[in-house]
């Protein structure tokens, strides 16, 4: 489990999340929804350990700050928002950047073809030769999203679980690689593993997320199932506009219609 | 069935999967130890003196007294050359890997010691020592010996190092205008302080001093090889322990973190040895400028930029190009010799506007 307790975190001067309470279960897509400038990727971040924070973060009952970077690494991995190289790597040598970090491999021995069945899974089977800068901005964070599935091939590695730490993952994809990238994070939770997302689309977090926490003004104002946190009064007031949740008419899944623009 | 090595190297890098270029990079780096080779043989039989090449190889054989080399020519060799090519060697191999480990850690293929006033700083303290050496610094050059020269230039370097690492970093991030100008305005204020000492300098230290701002591996004696070479070679040595590190930095600081890298190790390890092959190649060569820039520009094109390979291709290229610009620099105005950071800046200054040319839309300047 990923804990946050009483998490807090101050960037200069300024106090960007104060007591922050989160929980990662193994088995779950947790997403981070919340409105622009709620602190979602500063949270993401400390989590990931950029950030020097105040209360505590664990990893598997492991205080995340007295971490040495190679154990983080093979706990978790973490795909961030986007990523430009000055250098013309091809895209399998930056996938296979995935390998350096803690244990890639299926737990017994590391599969050198490992790369090319993470570039297959994110629909990129027959991009490896190509260069990584010469890729559009949604392909690129597929290629990343490879990398960091090579690190954490395995979702439990020795009976632990890992980590998937995703800042934004789907911020510059098509609506079927939106999907593709959701399957897999959903996939890694059933096979054991933990997912963290932070997520902007909040009919997407509904249809993939197993828990959903709300950031609001640097806190966590609420958390628990999408169907407990979709509720119009809980959302209008976190995102300052109009919206109606309603319910897809074969099922119980909530959707999100926005009213208007302004409350 | 015995198979030529070569014809084995092509297959692996006609099967080599998608992408995978570390086939391609093992066969250059074996062509380039052999042009290392080749490179050396004809640069210790060029010169004023016209030793042969032949006479040369046997002189190396040790061929002694059936040796067609008479004693002068074994002299010019032995005494002149031969340190010559070894310094050459090491400060080209320097100059290139310096370069190499500097773009690798700024992430930029821009950043090179001399352009960015790495090079100026460590020449400021040489410059130092070598005007203040009789007089204000002469205890430190009564301890030091021989290794105060190289050792100023390495303290000047990591101190300018230091500096433009402060000011361009912020956050993890390099930015590239701020590291270019900052290195303007040290560069700057390192002539400045080295014009001062210009102005107090004698006749004779004058003359030294002129020549050694132009580059020159003119004057390479043992002695001066046993100063330079043992602090350039802890640096070289250093490399292959960054070049995964330098791989994984190419995600930026935070991504290599995550990775499990040390980024911080990395990042003072990289920082120490750039200013240690820096500064020994400054303090006896002078301003060679633009090795580091052209050499791992022109291996990335062909071999791509993994550190792993890139390193090393840097120091034998760098090694092999700073010999053929030494042996131009002899050839061109024989007998006399033209300083050899002539011939590297009248080729390396286009090429850097090429490649300036070249990423004009990404540099974003």
């Amino acid at each position: 489990m990923i804990e946050a307790r009483d998490l807090g975190v101050s960037i200069g001067a300024k106090r960007i999340l104060s007591t922050v309470h989160f929980a990662c279960e193994p088995g779950h897509v947790t997403a981070i929804v919340g409105p622009n400038g709620s602190g979602k990727s500063t949270l993401i971040r400390a989590i990931s350990g950029d950030l020097p924070y105040d209360g505590s973060i664990t990893i598997n009952g492991r205080e995340l700050a007295r971490l040495k970077p190679a154990d983080a690494a093979m706990m978790r991995a973490v795909l961030p928002q986007a990523v430009t190289l000055s250098f013309p790597y091809t895209v399998r040598e930056v996938v296979s950047l995935g390998l350096l970090g803690g244990y890639a491999g299926d737990g017994k021995e590391q599969d050198e073809r490992l790369p090319e069945r993470a570039l297959a899974k994110v629909d990129l089977a027959g991009f490896a030769g190509r260069l990584y800068q010469e890729l559009s901005g949604g392909e690129q964070q597929r290629v990343q999203l490879a990398r960091v599935l090579c690190q954490v091939w395995t979702p439990v590695l020795e009976e632990r679980p890992r980590y998937l730490l995703l800042d934004e993952p789907v911020s510059s994809l098509d609506i079927k690689h939106q999907l593709i990238v959701l399957r897999i994070a959903r996939e890694f939770a059933e096979r054991g593993g933990g997912v963290i997302a932070v997520l902007h689309d909040l009919n997407l977090t509904v249809a993939f997320a197993h828990r959903v926490i709300v950031m609001h003004r640097g806190q966590s104002l609420a958390s628990g199932t999408p169907e407990e946190v979709m509720r119009d009064a809980l959302l209008s007031e976190v995102f300052d506009c109009q919206l109606k949740v309603g319910a897809i008419p074969d099922g119980s899944t909530p959707f999100l219609l926005p009213q208007t623009a302004v409350a | 069935m015995n198979q030529p090595a070569q014809m084995i190297l092509f297959r692996r890098m006609a099967e080599a999967p998608e992408g995978d270029r570390s086939a391609r990079a093992r066969f250059v780096l074996a062509l380039l130890v052999l042009l290392l080779f080749a490179v050396s043989a004809m640069s210790a039989a060029t010169g004023a003196s016209d030793a042969s090449a032949i006479g040369v190889l046997q002189s190396w054989l040790g061929g002694g007294a059936e040796s067609t080399l008479s004693e002068r020519d074994r002299l010019i060799i032995n005494e002149i050359r031969l340190p010559r090519i070894a310094l050459g060697m090491l400060v080209g191999a320097a100059l290139a890997v310096s370069g190499a480990l500097m773009q690798g850690l700024f992430r930029n293929p821009l950043a090179d010691p001399g352009i960015i006033g790495v090079s100026a700083g460590a020449g400021l303290s040489a410059i130092s020592v070598i005007v203040l050496g009789h007089t204000l610094l002469a205890p430190v050059i009564l301890v030091l010996g021989i290794f105060a020269l190289p050792l100023a230039a390495f303290i000047g370097g990591l101190a300018t190092t230091l500096v433009l690492y402060r000011v361009a970093t912020r956050r993890g991030q390099t930015s590239i205008a701020t590291m270019l100008l900052a290195g303007i305005a040290l560069a700057a204020l390192a002539g400045a302080f080295s014009g001062v000492l210009i102005y107090l300098a004698d006749d004779r230290q004058l003359r030294d001093l002129t020549f050694w701002q132009l580059g020159s591996l003119g004057g390479a004696t043992w002695t001066k090889l046993m100063a330079a070479g043992p602090v350039i070679a802890v640096a070289l040595a250093a490399a292959p322990f960054l070049s995964k590190g330098l791989n994984a930095l190419a995600l930026g600081e935070a991504s290599a973190r995550h990775l499990g890298v040390p980024v911080q190790r990395i990042k003072a390890v990289a920082i120490v040895a750039v200013a240690a092959a820096t500064g020994a190649s400054v303090a006896f060569t002078g301003g060679i400028g633009f090795v580091g820039i052209v050499v791992p520009h022109l291996l990335r094109l062909i071999i791509g930029p993994d550190h792993r390979y890139l390193l090393p291709a840097s120091a034998l290229l760098g090694a092999s190009l700073l010999l053929l610009a030494d042996a131009v620099s002899r050839t061109i105005v024989a007998p006399a010799e033209l300083p050899i950071g002539i011939i590297t800046a009248v080729f390396g200054a286009p090429f850097f506007l090429w490649v300036l040319l070249r990423r004009r839309g990404i540099l974003d300047l």
